[in-house]
């Protein structure tokens, strides 16, 4: 009996430790190259001026930063600087730097590399792009060095996201660029003829060759300093290359012939079936990255002074008006036919692709159309005549102009949909779709009635995002840049946000947040409909691939990417 | 003929100030300007500063006097999308268009002129000639070159993009013209077949009303070989209306065929103006502008020398 | 062959003339679960011989574009009713899908047969105004010489190279928002007619700068033969073969280039269904292999083209015997 039962013990632990059950570790050979696509040539190599995508992903894979936010886990990691201590008050913080970390050209990083970043950040004849995002309560950032291997950072307030804020800094190289910036030359310093040997980072990759309206060609950097679990030095790979290729069916083509490992963007709906089927012959490998970070957008003008005067004004200005239309709109139904299905319904700006702050509870409108035409009747919009449209008292029809953008399948999808769905309550749209510059010119001067579009939020944390929350931001879609808030919703937004920004407190951040949510759904400026669940696609043979919905999906992990042979 | 070209001349450096200015205009009259690329709702002093950075804060007529008193002294702006000067933008540009032209305008004549000759005098497969120009005229280039890169792509026969592979990276300048020559034939045909197609119909029209002419009836009534009344005789007669058309055909292909760089992925002028057009990289504009209008008058040009080689007449009455 | 040419003309016409009674569903109507769906196929074969019917399709995934065929419920076509040739309603099973629906789900065939009345007649007046506009300017410039063609000729010029794209935004923001049907036809028309003429004109002048040299030419002078009256009637005719060619190479450029001016914002709003916006739709690889019946207007436009080229450059054998 008990022999039966040693035995029986042993066969579990014979079957346990089958290598199947616990796969080993993933061992990524060192070497090989990979080509991955862009869309556009970058336009600098100093992400300090330039805030285009392609920028950014050339930033990422060559340089570094104090510290990281790591795009799986959104958790901050250490980075250039190996730990960190911070003040009570959450105002100064004292990062230790990695010792031994070089430059790609040998010369040692130091603090002092830090603290000349910082000087041009905020230098005001380089006008960063990036400065803003190291502003806290109204001030920049200061730093200074009590030795080379300390920083110390003081912020002028206390800071929600504090030390995330550092994933926005690349740290450049004082020794390369310092003369530029005392020039008054920072702004074109690192542009496409700058010799790439004078491009020198801390990052995975150098530039090898940048050959305009081409590639760029990265090779690996020997003086990385990042070392895998196993202490084998990273990157694995021993070159990135960078195609730049305009147009979006090409590039799928070549995706799929195998002359590409990767694309710098997520598939169209559109290109499911194929990437499927390549997939199924092996040729591809699909991964569905999961719901994407910002969800579509319709929004009406609310600016006082632009729209006063027109007579539909006084009944878009009351929320009634627009949560009728909030219930008019089948969210369901939109998801099937405006994305095929490859999309969640949205309630608020925040999405299931923000886990940190997406909020489940967000005040919710059932689709119901009796309901919404309650809604319209009471404002005053009824049918007041056969043809079914609603007019006002003095007989003005519902009738309204939406923008959106030319040449996307899925906006101009959507407007339709969104013109079906509100005919059936009475309200009138006309579509206009307009070619990018001449809808962001009208966006910007409120010269619309409604725009349905997808703004992109730039931080997945809110204080990152506060020029749209404040009623004074850029990118407050509805009113832009207030000088006073224009409602009572809009002034306790501000004041809840500018409070969530400065508190230490994650729970009471993700408390107030949650409010803030819930005011901006009742008052519903901006609808939300749906959030795009997105797939990517890359080559089989690549290793190590950690994707992310927030781009760059694949490459922001470079240096543990490996191909087979 | 000095006289002659020296007055083209005047007249093609005329015509790239005029149309330079106008693009320089018409790009300050169409809606939307290059701060629109800081993104939709870009912090309004970055906006501000990109604006004072191309002078789109001063009235269109002083920017277009700024722009041109720098211009007179070779300076054509910076463009914003490339944060380069126009001018160092343009070279490379124009280059590999020309390389891409040069192709392109080969096969084009190649196949067009023999074909058009041997349709518009009735031989064989003439109705199948027709068929296929009629289907290079009716396909829209966005698909015709979408086909090329697709077949590109399966076949393996010839890469699928792009102007040099980054294996070539290394290698000499023997290796570069192999690399170059071997990605040539997908952009190259994508952008000829139309043409070639245009210059078919044109020769076959004027190949069958060549035929009609007097001297050519009364030489196949004289027992002249009809090959010999084809090549020697009509072939020269019908020219004319290929040589008015040629020269637009040579300056449209130098100035880029925008679809067709763009997806193709070659690096050239058409792709160029079509990204600053996009853009509103309002100097960029300008400079392509530029580009195209003299390349328009190097094209015109020669199809006028070319048209007075085709037939004395027009030469002796004195053009050139 | 010119026969020929005029039966597809005409075919092409009536089918325009009679798109309401030929579409069997309306062209701007969405069907939210046929999106991308392939053509219905139409059987007559159903444990023997029928009248055509089509099996009730079931939508089965939207991403992956899967559609089945529910071969227990078969539906009569119905013929000859609510002032269509043939249809289904939606009701009774339908739609009926001729060449699959697009990408909002509208029917593809539908589309085809109203689309033909906005692109042709577009593109035939433009194609006409370009070449008579380009003939004039063409014969002047070729028979004046001199200063007056030099200065027509650089005009010619000037027009080709002005990027018609800003032309086209700048007009179009000079334009109120929102504009009808009709405006947008007037429009493009003036615009396609504007941006046509040139390279007719370049081909013209050339003819008729080396025509003017000829015998007949200076016999006319000679006999007083006024300069009008030799441009109209003896210069301008032997550009009439040329003309027909542009005729040829003009027409399908139009009607593609509707779709590029369209994307600046100078389109037809997206109920009214053009050929060139339908292309434009289509060029899209992951559907060009699996839904090539989106390509239905190419093969329409092809149609056009084949349609005018046999009447215009009719001949299909040379003039004179040449082969023994």
């Amino acid at each position: 009996m008990l022999a039966a039962a040693a035995v029986l013990a042993a066969a579990v632990l014979v079957f346990r430790l089958r290598p199947s059950d616990a796969p080993p570790p993933p061992t990524i050979q060192r070497g090989g190259q990979i080509v991955a696509s862009v869309r556009a040539e970058p336009r600098s190599f100093n992400r300090f001026v330039s805030r285009d995508q392609v920028t950014e992903l050339l930033t990422i894979l060559t340089q570094g930063r104090l510290a990281r936010i790591n795009r799986a886990t959104y958790e901050l990691e250490p980075w250039l600087a190996e730990k960190w201590e911070s003040s009570a008050d959450g105002r100064t913080h004292t990062l230790h730097l990695r010792s031994g970390v070089t430059w790609s050209d040998g010369a040692p990083f130091t603090s002092a590399d830090v603290l000349f970043s910082f000087q041009a950040v905020f230098d005001g004849k380089a006008r960063s792009v990036i400065a803003s995002s190291l502003t806290v309560g109204g001030q920049p950032i200061r730093a200074r060095a009590p030795d080379p291997q300390t920083v110390v950072l003081t912020y002028a307030a206390p800071s929600g996201p504090g030390l995330r804020l550092l994933d926005n800094l690349p740290i450049l190289p004082k020794h390369k660029l310092e003369a530029a910036l005392a020039g008054g030359t920072f702004a074109s310093a690192w542009n496409a003829s700058t010799p790439p040997a004078d491009i020198v980072g801390t990052g995975p990759f150098i530039v090898r060759e940048y050959q305009p309206g081409q590639r760029v060609v990265l090779d690996r950097n020997p003086r990385y300093w990042r070392r895998a679990e196993d202490g084998s030095a990273l990157p694995y790979l021993d070159r990135i290359v960078l195609e730049i290729i305009p147009e979006q069916n090409a590039e799928l083509l070549r995706l799929q012939a195998g002359e590409l490992d990767l694309t710098s963007s997520e598939l169209r709906p559109e290109d499911y079936v194929p990437v499927r089927e390549a997939e199924d012959q092996g040729r591809l490998r699909l991964i569905e990255l999961g719901v994407g970070p910002d969800a579509d957008a319709f929004w009406f003008c609310l600016k006082p002074e632009v729209k006063g005067k027109n007579p539909l004004f006084a009944v878009v200005q009351r929320r009634e008006f627009r949560q009728a239309i909030s219930h008019a709109v089948d969210r369901d139904a939109f998801v099937e036919t405006v994305f095929l299905g490859a999309a969640v319904p949205a309630w608020g700006p925040v999405t299931p692709g923000n886990p940190q702050w997406f909020w489940p509870d967000v005040p919710r409108y059932a689709h119901d159309d009796e309901l919404a035409g309650r809604l319209l009747d009471d404002l005053g919009l009824r049918k007041r005549d056969p043809s079914g449209v609603r007019k006002t008292a003095e007989g003005v029809e519902a009738r309204f102009t939406v923008l959106t953008q030319r040449g996307i399948g899925w906006y101009e999808r959507g407007a339709a949909v969104l013109r079906d769905e509100l005919m059936r309550i009475g309200i009138v749209l006309d579509i206009v779709p307009l070619e990018f510059g001449a809808l962001i010119e009208r966006l910007l001067a409120c010269d619309y009635d409604a725009v349905y579009y997808r703004p992109l939020a730039t931080d997945l944390d809110p204080a990152g995002n506060l020029d749209f929350w404040l009623s004074s931001g850029s990118a407050h879609l509805w009113n832009i840049g207030q000088r006073t808030p224009a409602s009572e919703w809009e002034r306790r937004i501000d004041t809840l946000m500018l409070e969530q920004a400065a508190s230490l407190d994650f729970e009471r951040r993700l408390q107030q947040f949650n409010l803030v949510q819930q005011i901006l759904a009742e008052n519903v400026p901006v609808l939300y409909f749906a959030a795009p669940r997105l797939y990517y696609a890359h080559s089989p043979r690549l290793r190590g691939v950690v994707p992310t919905v927030q781009r760059p999906p694949v490459l922001w992990n470079a240096d543990r990417l490996g191909v087979t042979r | 003929m000095i006289a002659f070209l020296a007055r083209r001349l005047l007249f093609a450096f005329a015509l790239v100030i005029v149309v330079s200015s106008s693009a320089l205009l018409l790009t300050r009259l169409a809606p939307g300007d290059v701060t629109a690329q800081l993104g939709p709702f870009a912090p309004a002093a970055e906006v501000a500063g990109t604006r004072a950075r191309f002078d789109l804060d001063r009235g269109a007529a002083e920017q277009w006097l700024r722009w041109s008193s720098r211009a007179a002294r070779f300076d054509f702006g910076d463009s914003f999308l490339y944060n380069r000067p126009v001018r160092e933008l343009l070279g490379g540009a124009a280059v590999n268009t020309a390389v891409l032209a040069a192709a392109a305008l080969l096969v084009a004549t190649a196949l067009g002129i023999p074909l058009g000759m041997l349709s518009g005098s009735g031989g064989a497969g003439a109705g199948l000639i027709r068929g296929v120009s009629l289907v290079c005229l009716s396909a829209p280039p966005l698909l015709t070159s979408l086909l090329f890169v697709f077949l590109a792509a399966t076949t393996r026969w010839f890469p699928a993009g792009g102007m040099t592979s980054v294996d070539a990276l290394d290698g000499g300048w023997s290796t570069w013209l192999t690399d170059v020559a071997a990605h040539l034939p997908v952009p190259a045909l994508a952008l000829a077949l139309p043409i070639a197609a245009t210059f078919e119909r044109l020769q076959a029209q004027s190949m069958a009303e060549a035929l009609e002419q007097p001297f050519i009836v009364a030489a196949a009534a004289r027992g002249v070989a009809p090959r010999d009344i084809i090549v020697r005789h009509a072939w020269r007669v019908s020219l004319r209306p290929i040589c008015g058309v040629y020269g637009i055909a040579v300056g449209a292909l130098l100035s880029g065929s925008f679809v067709v760089e763009f997806v193709t992925a070659w690096p050239g002028l058409g792709r160029l103006t079509y990204e600053a057009l996009r853009a509103r990289d309002i100097y960029l504009v300008a400079g392509c502008a530029a580009a195209g209008g003299a390349f328009l008058a190097a094209g015109s040009l020669v199809g006028d020398l070319l048209l007075a080689a085709a037939d004395p007449r027009v030469r002796e009455q004195g053009a050139p | 062959m010119t026969r020929a040419g005029r039966w597809l003309l005409g075919v092409v016409v009536v089918m325009a003339v009679a798109a309401p009674w030929l579409a069997p569903n309306p062209p701007d109507r969405s069907f939210a679960d046929a999106l991308y769906a392939p053509p219905t196929p139409v059987h007559v074969i159903d444990a023997g011989l029928r009248r055509p019917f089509i099996y009730e399709r079931r939508l089965m995934s939207r991403l992956e574009r899967r559609f089945e065929e529910n071969v227990s419920r078969p539906i009569q076509l119905q013929w000859f009713t609510a002032g269509r040739l043939v249809t289904v309603p939606e009701a009774a099973g339908g739609p009926l899908l001729l060449l699959g629906a697009d990408a909002f789900g509208r029917d593809i065939f539908s589309r085809l047969v109203y689309g033909a009345r906005t692109s042709l007649a577009l593109a035939v007046l433009a194609t006409l105004a370009a070449l008579v506009v380009g003939a004039l300017i063409g014969g002047i410039a070729g028979y004046a010489g001199g200063r007056v063609d030099d200065l027509l000729s650089r005009l010619t010029e000037f027009v080709l190279v002005l990027p018609a794209m800003y032309v086209a935004l700048a007009l179009r923001a000079a334009m109120p928002l929102v504009l009808s049907p009709a405006a947008v036809f007037g429009l493009l028309l003036v615009i396609f007619a504007l941006l046509g003429w040139p390279i007719v004109a370049r081909g013209v002048r050339a003819i008729v700068a080396s025509e003017r040299e000829r015998e007949y030419v200076a016999a006319g002078h000679a006999l007083g033969a006024g300069p009008w009256r030799m441009l109209a009637r003896h210069l301008l005719p032997s550009t009439v073969g040329y003309l027909a060619v542009q005729a040829t190479l003009l027409l399908p450029a139009f009607v593609l280039a509707e779709a590029t001016l369209s994307f600046v914002g100078l389109g037809f709003p997206d109920p009214v269904p053009t050929w060139g916006t339908m292309l434009q739709d289509a060029a899209n690889v992951s559907l060009l292999g699996r839904a090539p019946w989106m390509l239905a207007p190419a093969a329409a436009i092809f149609v056009v083209v084949l349609g005018v080229n046999l009447v215009v450059q009719g001949r299909g054998r040379a003039p004179v015997q040449l082969e023994p």
